[in-house]
């Protein structure tokens, strides 16, 4: 049974979802507060599997609750929950480390999916044989550098870097497509299930994190190239 | 002594002709000065001028800059705060709807989720019904074809619809004296009216937390006017920002930084229903954390 947090001021929003989200079979807890929910988040074993995260928060916004959780090594899926639904809203939730993001009013069959959708990549990295993949995507060896998927966690000699479940998620696709260009739109839609009108420059935001972690020059990439005008493609062993 | 007055008067003629004659001098050199320097003297007297006129354009300019850079801020948080106003009841309507849709529920449960969607509904229209008063007492100065309206009226009124509206049933929202009815007649438009003295109701409850207490009062001032005066034990005013909280879109650092919501036009409209009413509206605060007080100022209804 998978444990969810809502963080939502709202009375009505929160008891609404918890109604939906209980008759689904989750357990749920609602926390209306940024800065409480943040500390709950953060101590030690939260148990929580999936948090719905409001933006508007009283005590610290949602941006910033996503942020500080990231930042404390907290891995837990986050969806934004949010009436700001503008480009640039949306691009700041993934830039600080949200793994999807919903804008009010939503539908509640299409709230459901994304949230079945964030559970499922996280059992899919986790456990491999129920998703019917390959021993060798569990994990990943490349130059010097050790992926573990089902731990969320890069490491390589003398040191490791949490990812999100994003983060781990793109890294996984990128890495099954190994040698092969990949294009935004199909990151977008392979990776994030999203389809309709959400900006590539998501995917943009996520490929510079991913460099930050695994390139020894984030600013010249030899493993995440980029593909002008395309996308971009994942070589382990670059030639030179 | 005579020896001594003639001396006097020889050394005083003596330094008046030497004063009188630098003076001339000094008059002199200055005049041929300026014959000869009237040319460079202008030029610097121009170059002067246009500096000064120079500096006072970028200053206003800045002055002015500023001024719509905050404007356009504002208007920027103004649209965020009416999307979230707007979006939020909407959302929780919508989410209700298709949960009644969608999920076999108890009849006692269905009567739950219709009587949020009717709290939510309600909280719309008042989002809405702002917005568009905001326009409408913006325009014109005057009321149109005002009629009597019982002051008395209108705030028990507002009193019960607060009450009720934040399930309030320990009197949270009081009158501190009842007044018989026709006691304060004003002319005027009753909504607008009515929509001043909500605004200013539920601006207290608003802004004062978990320990409402808010007193509602109408008093007589001097022979001709009469208050309504809403006092509230919140989050106070500081000295500063007790006049631009009736500005269009202001919003107070503090209200931000405790998420209450609104769209910053309660109080602006407040301000121009009382301008229109012949009236005016002011607060009073002892400053953060202190309370305050927002007293609206008509007058009566000449006999």
């Amino acid at each position: 049974m998978s444990r969810v947090l809502i963080v939502e001021d709202e009375e009505h929003l929160a008891a609404g979802l918890k109604l939906n989200l209980e008759a689904e079979g989750f357990v749920v807890e609602v926390e209306e507060n940024g800065q409480v929910a943040l500390e709950r988040l953060t101590s030690g074993s939260n148990g929580f599997d999936v948090v719905l995260l409001d933006v508007m928060l009283p005590g610290l916004d949602g941006f910033e609750v996503v942020r500080r959780m990231r930042e404390a090594g907290t891995f837990v899926p986050v969806m934004l929950l949010t009436a700001r639904s503008h480009t640039d809203d949306v691009l700041r939730g993934f830039e600080a480390g949200a793994d999807d993001y919903l804008s009010k009013p939503f539908d509640l069959s299409i709230l459901l999916a994304r949230l079945q959708g964030l559970l499922r990549r996280k059992t899919w990295l986790r456990d491999s044989e129920e998703a019917g993949q390959t021993e060798e995507l569990v994990e990943f060896h490349f130059a010097g550098k050790h992926i573990d998927f089902r731990e969320q966690r890069l490491r390589w000699d003398g040191g490791e870097q949490p990812l999100t479940l994003m983060e781990a998620t793109l890294l996984r696709y990128l890495v099954r497509h190994e040698g092969q260009t990949v294009s935004r739109k199909t990151l977008l839609e392979e990776v994030w299930g999203v389809r309709q009108d959400t900006d590539t420059r998501a995917v943009d935001n996520f490929i510079a994190r991913l460099r930050r972690y695994i390139e020894a020059d984030p600013a010249h990439p030899t493993h995440l190239q980029t593909v002008r005008g395309v996308g971009y493609r994942f070589v382990a062993e670059p030639s030179a | 002594m005579d020896r001594t007055g003639g001396t006097r008067k020889r050394s005083v003629v003596l330094v008046a002709l030497l004063g009188a004659g630098l003076i001339a001098v000094a008059a002199a050199l200055n005049v041929s000065f300026i014959v000869e320097n009237w040319r460079s003297g202008l030029l610097l007297l121009l170059g002067v001028a246009s500096f000064a006129v120079l500096i006072g354009g970028l200053v206003l300019n800045t002055t002015f800059l500023i001024r719509e850079i905050r404007k356009s801020e504002q208007h920027h948080a103004f649209i965020h705060a009416v999307t979230h106003e707007l979006k939020t009841p909407l959302a929780s309507i919508k989410l209700y709807l298709q949960t009644l849709q969608q999920r076999d529920l108890t009849p006692d449960k269905q009567h739950e989720l219709i009587d949020t969607m009717l709290e939510d509904s309600e909280r719309l229209q008042l989002t809405i019904d702002q917005i568009l008063l905001a326009g409408k007492t913006g325009d014109a100065r005057r009321v149109d074809n005002p009629t009597e309206v019982d002051l008395s009226d209108i705030v028990d009124e507002c009193v019960l619809l607060a009450g009720k509206r934040h399930h309030f049933v320990n009197g949270e929202v009081r009158l501190v004296d009842r007044v018989p009815q026709g006691t304060f007649v004003v002319k005027g438009d009753r909504d607008e009216l009515v929509a001043a003295v909500t605004n200013l109701v539920d601006n207290a409850i608003k802004y004062s937390g978990d320990r409402v207490k808010v007193g509602v009062e109408l008093v007589r001032i001097g022979a001709r006017r009469v208050a309504i005066s809403v006092r509230d034990q919140g989050i106070g005013i500081t000295s500063q920002e007790l006049k631009r909280v009736f500005r269009r879109f202001y919003r107070l650092p503090a209200a931000l930084r405790l998420r209450v919501h609104g769209t910053g036009l309660g109080l602006s409209i407040v301000r121009a229903v009382a301008r229109r009413h012949g009236g005016r509206v002011y607060a009073e605060s002892r400053g953060a954390g202190q309370g305050s007080t927002f007293t609206l100022e008509l007058p009566l209804k000449s006999s």
